[in-house]
């Protein structure tokens, strides 16, 4: 109560005016989309420069996140969670002009060891006045290639907590010992002086606006700007009618127990102007690397609440979280401990946060969303090529795949997972270009999507050759636990592997994780995406947009008559009117 | 007919006309290369029959069709085909297994924690994109031949639907292009009146979803685009012209009508890049190096480079906001733009003043315009803080409700604790620092510094800001040039004929064969030397330039690298190494001496350059105007508070006169805004040449 009130009294001595909080706002997002667009400009893999598996961001002196330009939403945590933890480590009277930190700590960051991150303390003045800081996945770091972990130490080379640059001095030895332990060290270096470059970037964009506009009016505004962004969190969570909201679903398994499904349990507890999302009653961390830790776990409360309480706010701010509690014991899948896996620590969290939605149906129906297909869908491939003679690893970045319908929208096919944002596929030609493989088909597929009033998007499927012996890693989930619908909405298809050897395809497989496939020249392997569920029952759904979407080839007409209750002709796509008023009153 | 286009005009015809079509106004720009002299006419544009505004137009900068050998034209006609789906019934034929590629996209959701995000739609519709049998490799070699019979099946098939245009995009077809060739010579053969665009005719690269998105929106804007060309040449060819109709391109250059035609996705930003090309050749002019050209009109504020004396021009642009955004491969005018004008709307949000991105467009446009509009817009900000004047505006022809401006600014400010003063205030440094990004955009994020820059200001909006905008980044230079309100239509006049060619064609540099590198820049450049012996101009000289997409191995975006002839004659591969690394130095702050790079993409700019109108001098005058130029005193709005401001025509200011500020100048379509402390002169052709207060 007490801090409150000190709280209140700082809020009336700060004096800033409308417009400066303005130019102040616009400032902090140029400056991280800034080193946004440098970074991904300026790296050496694929994973950065097209799939924008990154995240660039300003913090405060203390760690509170002002502004992050985002390749990944889910990330929405870490860097915040990582400044502070240096913050802890240094100290930051120990902390000097010059200095650049970095990490790829997973208990600290949340996700896998890939997740280097840079951190920059910004002085003003002779003053800390707070810090740039960059994420950014690195294609490989060491550890086992392709198939299954059971730790963290056959992941990769772990740095603690150091300094990069020690006023001003590199630390060649880091670089020696990073250097000796990772696969590609052209490439990990290429990404490394990116990073730099990005979180110097930042350091001086956001000194100009300090200069241009004055140290205190820009601390000031963005005070305001985080105090403003709780007030409108908190005005939009009021919206939410009060109560206890829950809801379970499934994974397919950890990879190593197959079939074994693992519960996603959530609740939350909408009260007045606050939410409390609880994730007690979790699955356990698992065997399979398929952990992430407590960063990502409040991660994941972050993203469920932003896209219910702000969706379109920027900057992103810690001042629109201060509405939200977040209730998590360790050990759970997405707050998991040493020494536990974390290489695909991306998958899991996904379904996590569609929980949430799924929970929070009954209160919102409006903002909610149905299932969505919750994977990268992203096979890696590795060999020789024999035109380079060189050792590759090969990924066309996320497939991307169905979206789930809303109360008044369908689904939208073919986009990146709930994990990703501004990340984009890589070209097919590029991949031919640069790998021996060849794309044989890619394409929507047919009937993925849930049916419902509102029908879910459409999965992907490619369809790949090897041009050469190629060894395949899937890892993908939600096979065997497909998205769902809401509202009486059907559910979609899920994420699928199937592999075709000596010329016989075979897809019979338990789940879509197959690790370490071999594949000779002439063989193939077809990863499928999920649809995105349906909303709302399919029989309410118009007739004429049931036969428009057999006319555009998005459902079948036999999945029109079985889930629709609608026969449309095949030739001329008209709604026979008698036969589905016929099929609809069966039902 | 095409014959006849390919005499020059004579009878002493020898006057240029550029004709540049925007959603508002037709702009003329019309030279007289006898008299040297340089006249301009404006009109309202006439969606319905376009060419009637360019004719009013003419008549207004009293010209006519007979007396000019040269028309030169920009137009939105093919952006907007795009941006409002007006386009043809448009089919795609694709490689078989790729029918999606259109659809599916990049898969990115930039709009990333709303569950209501929306993804681009495609010009053509799932049920009209077929898919035939054939397949090339990514080095060329033929994997599945052409089923031609299938595709003579499908052009039937597809004619029957009643389809006018096709596009067409084979898989590797940068590679080979003999597929692609094939499929459209056998369906034109069969259905000559189809529009039929094969993707490698506009782009040699990679990137399938890119080439596809860029084929689909030239077949879709194709009969259209062929349509609108062809009524304009015939009713000014009707009304006595007899000379050369040559359209601007994206990159400023122009080309043949008729190229156009086929071409069409070439001219979708030609307005916006002709404005570019005058502040080139206004540059040339006035002996400067490096230039800003920014455009602000009624929507947005545009922003292109001038470096080193040439425009700084890209590979591929996106059409439509960044969301939805269909993808163009070709290449255009580097340009920035953000969603600032003088119509943006300002608005209270959480507690604070935002500007834009909405716009009140022309109707109900701003709140002044006492056209219905009631939302506080930059315009309205502009006249309560007296730089407008309410009767001067376009030359007095509109006059602008003060008391609307101020009731619109007072419901805005009130929730925030301002009055109407303090609103407009307040929305115009939102706006000047908005539109700051979009210059930072093209010159600190290219690694170029922009204070080193001078900023050219045009555009009906451009004036009002320009020192405000240049003040907010550190540029001491500002030139507003004569008739800021028609500067594309000038800035064609000073376009040269160009073509743009490129190939990708991985290579690692250290062991690229020349021998390849040369037949591919030979092959590409003797098709623009075809394309432009095709033109009925005959242009004094032709100049070719050499550059390659390079990277570091590994790494994916490409750097353009601009090389002198002279690397390839002496095989330098050193050379081109260093060139690279200084270029990705300079762009990016970072270069790595000691890696490999690899080429992607060869890339070929042929030019036929014509001769350049001379820039016509003005009267000379002492340091004092004259006193015909002054035009009384204002209250204007400046640093706190209203002060006097003397106010000048323009048109009546000499050479060499100076004014310091706070002042304003004001001329038909445009007002200068002086702040205090800023100093101008005006130069020996007319130019307002700015020394900006404050900037360092």
């Amino acid at each position: 109560m007490a801090k409150k009130a000190v709280k209140k009294a700082v809020k009336k001595a700060r004096k800033v005016d409308p417009v400066t909080v303005e130019i102040v706002r616009n400032g902090v997002i140029a400056v991280t989309e800034e080193m946004k667009t440098n970074l991904m400009r300026t790296a050496y893999n694929m994973i950065i420069y097209e799939a924008l598996d990154f995240t660039t961001g300003l913090f405060t002196a203390e760690g509170e996140t002002v502004s992050i330009g985002i390749g990944l939403p889910t990330f929405i945590r870490g860097m915040a969670e990582t400044v502070k933890a240096k913050i802890n480590h240094f100290g930051l009277k120990n902390m000097k002009p010059g200095d650049i930190y970095v990490t790829n700590d997973s208990y600290t960051t949340g996700s896998h060891l890939n997740h280097f991150t840079f951190t920059l303390p910004i002085f003003h003045k002779g003053k800390l006045v707070g810090f740039s800081c960059c994420m950014a996945h690195w294609l490989d770091v060491g550890g086992v290639l392709g198939g299954m972990t059971t730790d963290i130490y056959s992941e990769g080379i772990q740095i603690p907590i150091l300094k990069y640059q020690d006023r001003g001095k590199v630390n060649q030895d880091l670089l020696d010992i990073i250097r000796i332990n990772v696969r590609l060290p052209p490439r990990a270096m290429g990404d490394l002086r990116a990073q730099v470059t990005a979180v110097k970037t930042g350091e001086r964009r956001f000194l100009e606006l300090l200069d241009r506009y004055g140290q205190q009016a820009v601390m000031d505004s963005i005070a305001e700007i985080m105090d403003r962004a709780e007030a409108a969190a908190r005005a939009r969570t009021r919206t939410i009618p009060d109560g206890v909201y829950e809801a379970e679903s499934f994974l397919d398994d950890d990879g190593i127990e197959i079939g074994k499904r693992i519960s996603v349990k959530v609740k939350v507890i909408v009260k007045g102007d606050e939410m409390t999302i609880d994730f007690t009653d979790m699955a356990k961390q698992v065997r399979g690397f398929f952990n992430s830790a407590m960063t990502t776990g409040y991660g994941c409360a972050q993203v469920a609440y932003k896209c219910i309480t702000s969706p379109t706010d920027y900057p992103i701010n810690d001042g629109a979280f201060r509405s939200l509690k977040v209730i998590i014991p360790p050990g759970r899948i997405i707050s998991a401990t040493r020494p536990a896996p974390m290489r695909w620590w991306m998958t899991f969290p996904m379904t996590v946060i569609d929980t949430v939605f799924k929970a929070l149906l009954p209160a919102v129906p409006d903002r909610v969303i149905a299932g969505h297909h919750a994977d990268l869908v992203a096979p890696s491939f590795h060999g020789f090529n024999p035109a380079t003679s060189e050792f590759f690893i090969g990924t066309f970045g996320p497939l991307g795949g169905g979206w789930g319908a809303k109360k008044t929208e369908d689904g939208v096919s073919a986009t990146v997972c709930l994990n990703d944002g501004d990340t984009h596929n890589g070209p097919n030609e590029q991949a031919e270009a640069k790998y021996p493989i060849l794309v044989e088909r890619y394409e929507l597929i047919p009937d993925s999507g849930g049916a419902g009033r509102y029908r879910g998007g459409l999965g992907i499927a490619r369809t790949t050759r090897a041009l050469t012996n190629v060894t395949v890693n899937t890892q993908s989930e939600r096979s065997a636990c497909p998205p769902w619908g809401l509202d009486g909405g059907g559910e979609a298809t899920g994420n699928t592997v199937a592999f075709r050897v000596n010329s016989e395809w075979k897809s019979d497989f338990p789940n879509a994780k197959v690790l370490v496939a071999q594949l000779k020249p002439g063989d193939a392997f077809r990863i499928s995406s999920g649809g995105g569920g349906g909303y709302g029952g399919a029989f309410e759904r118009p007739a004429e947009d049931v036969a428009e979407d057999v006319r555009q080839g998005y459902v079948s007409v036999e999945a029109a008559r079985e889930k629709y209750g609608v026969a449309v002709n095949p030739e001329t796509f008209a709604v026979d009117r008698e036969a589905t008023d016929k099929l609809r009153s069966m039902r | 007919m095409p014959n006849s286009k390919r005499t020059r005009a004579t009878g002493g015809a020898n006057v240029r006309l550029a004709a540049d079509i925007g959603g508002t106004f037709t702009d003329i720009a019309v030279f007289d290369d006898k008299t040297g002299r340089l006249n301009f006419g404006k009109a309202l544009s006439t969606p319905q029959r376009l060419v009637d505004g360019i004719s009013t137009g003419v008549a207004k900068a009293e010209s006519d069709y007979r007396s000019a050998n040269l028309f030169l034209h920009g137009s939105t006609v093919a952006i907007n085909t795009i941006l409002e789906r007006k386009g043809a019934r448009t089919a795609l034929i694709t490689t078989d297994g790729f029918r999606d590629v259109y659809e599916i996209g990049r898969i990115n959701r930039p709009d990333a924690y709303n569950l209501y995000f929306q993804k681009h739609v495609p010009l053509i519709e799932r049920a009209l994109r077929f898919e035939i049998k054939e397949r090339v490799r990514a080095n060329g070699e033929v994997l599945i031949p052409l089923d031609e019979a299938g595709l003579i099946a499908l052009g039937d098939r597809i004619a029957a639907l009643g389809m006018e245009a096709v596009a067409i995009m084979f898989i590797n077809c940068y590679a080979n292009p003999g597929h692609e060739a094939r499929a459209k010579a056998l369906l034109q053969e069969r259905h000559p009146h189809l529009f039929v665009t094969a993707s490698h005719e506009l782009s040699q690269e990679y990137r399938e979803f890119e080439r596809c998105s860029t084929a689909a929106a030239n077949a879709y804007i194709g009969p259209k685009v062929r349509r609108y060309v062809g009524e304009i040449d015939e009713h000014i060819r009707k009304d006595g012209f007899s000379g050369s109709f040559l359209i601007v391109q994206s990159t400023g250059g122009l080309y043949e009508s008729e190229q156009a035609q086929t071409q069409c996705v070439r001219m979708l930003e030609s307005g916006p890049a002709a404005g570019v090309i005058g502040t080139q050749a206004l540059c040339r002019t006035l002996g400067i190096k490096n230039a800003i050209a920014f455009d602000m009109g009624g929507t947005t504020a545009k922003a292109g480079v001038i470096y080193k004396g040439e425009p700084l021009t890209t590979g591929a642009a996106l059409i439509g906001g960044y969301d939805k955004a269909l993808p163009v491969q070709i290449a255009m005018m580097d340009i920035f733009e953000v969603g600032t004008g003088g119509g943006s709307i300002a608005r209270a949000e959480d507690g604070a003043l935002r500007v834009g991105p909405q716009s009140a467009g022309a109707e109900p446009g701003p709140a002044c315009y006492g056209l219905g509009g009631t939302e506080p817009t930059v315009t309205d900000a502009n006249l309560v803080l007296g730089r407008l004047g309410a009767d001067r505006f376009l030359g007095g022809e509109m006059t602008l409700d003060v008391e609307a401006a101020k009731r619109a600014l007072t419901s805005v400010g009130a929730p925030l604790g301002m009055n109407a003063t303090q609103a407009a205030d307040g929305i115009l440094r939102i706006a000047s620092t908005a539109m700051s990004y979009a210059v930072k955009g093209v010159t600190t994020e290219r690694g170029l510094d922009a204070g080193d820059f001078v900023l050219v200001a045009y555009g009906g909006a451009g004036p009002l800001h320009a020192v405000a905008v240049a003040r907010e980044i550190g540029i001491r230079n500002v030139i507003v040039p004569g008739a800021p309100g028609v500067f594309s239509a000038f800035g064609m006049l000073f376009s040269d004929l160009r073509y743009d060619y490129v190939r990708t064609h991985l290579m690692s540099l250290a062991d690229a064969p020349f021998g390849d590198i040369e037949s591919i820049f030979q092959e590409l450049e003797k098709q623009g030397r075809d394309a432009i012996a095709s033109t009925s101009v005959r242009p004094h000289q032709v100049t070719v330039k050499r550059a390659l997409d390079m990277r570091y191995v590994g790494q994916e975006h490409p750097v353009t690298v601009e090389l002198p002839l002279s690397v390839f004659r002496k095989q330098d591969r050193e050379a081109i190494k260093q060139h690279f690394d200084d270029d990705h130095l300079q762009r990016y702050g970072t270069s790595a001496p000691d890696e490999r790079a690899e080429i992607v993409s060869l890339r070929v700019t042929v030019a036929g350059l014509m001769k350049k109108p001379p820039q016509e001098k003005i009267g000379k005058g002492k340091a004092a105007p004259p006193k015909s130029a002054f035009a009384g005193k204002r209250k204007v709005f400046f640093d706190g508070r209203f002060r006097d401001a003397p106010t000048y025509r323009r048109a009546e200011l000499l050479a060499g006169n100076r004014i310091a500020g706070p002042a304003l100048i004001e001329e038909h379509a445009s007002t200068t805004v002086l702040t205090p402390g800023d100093k101008l002169t005006v130069d020996a052709w007319g130019n307002l040449v700015i020394a900006v207060a404050g900037a360092k």
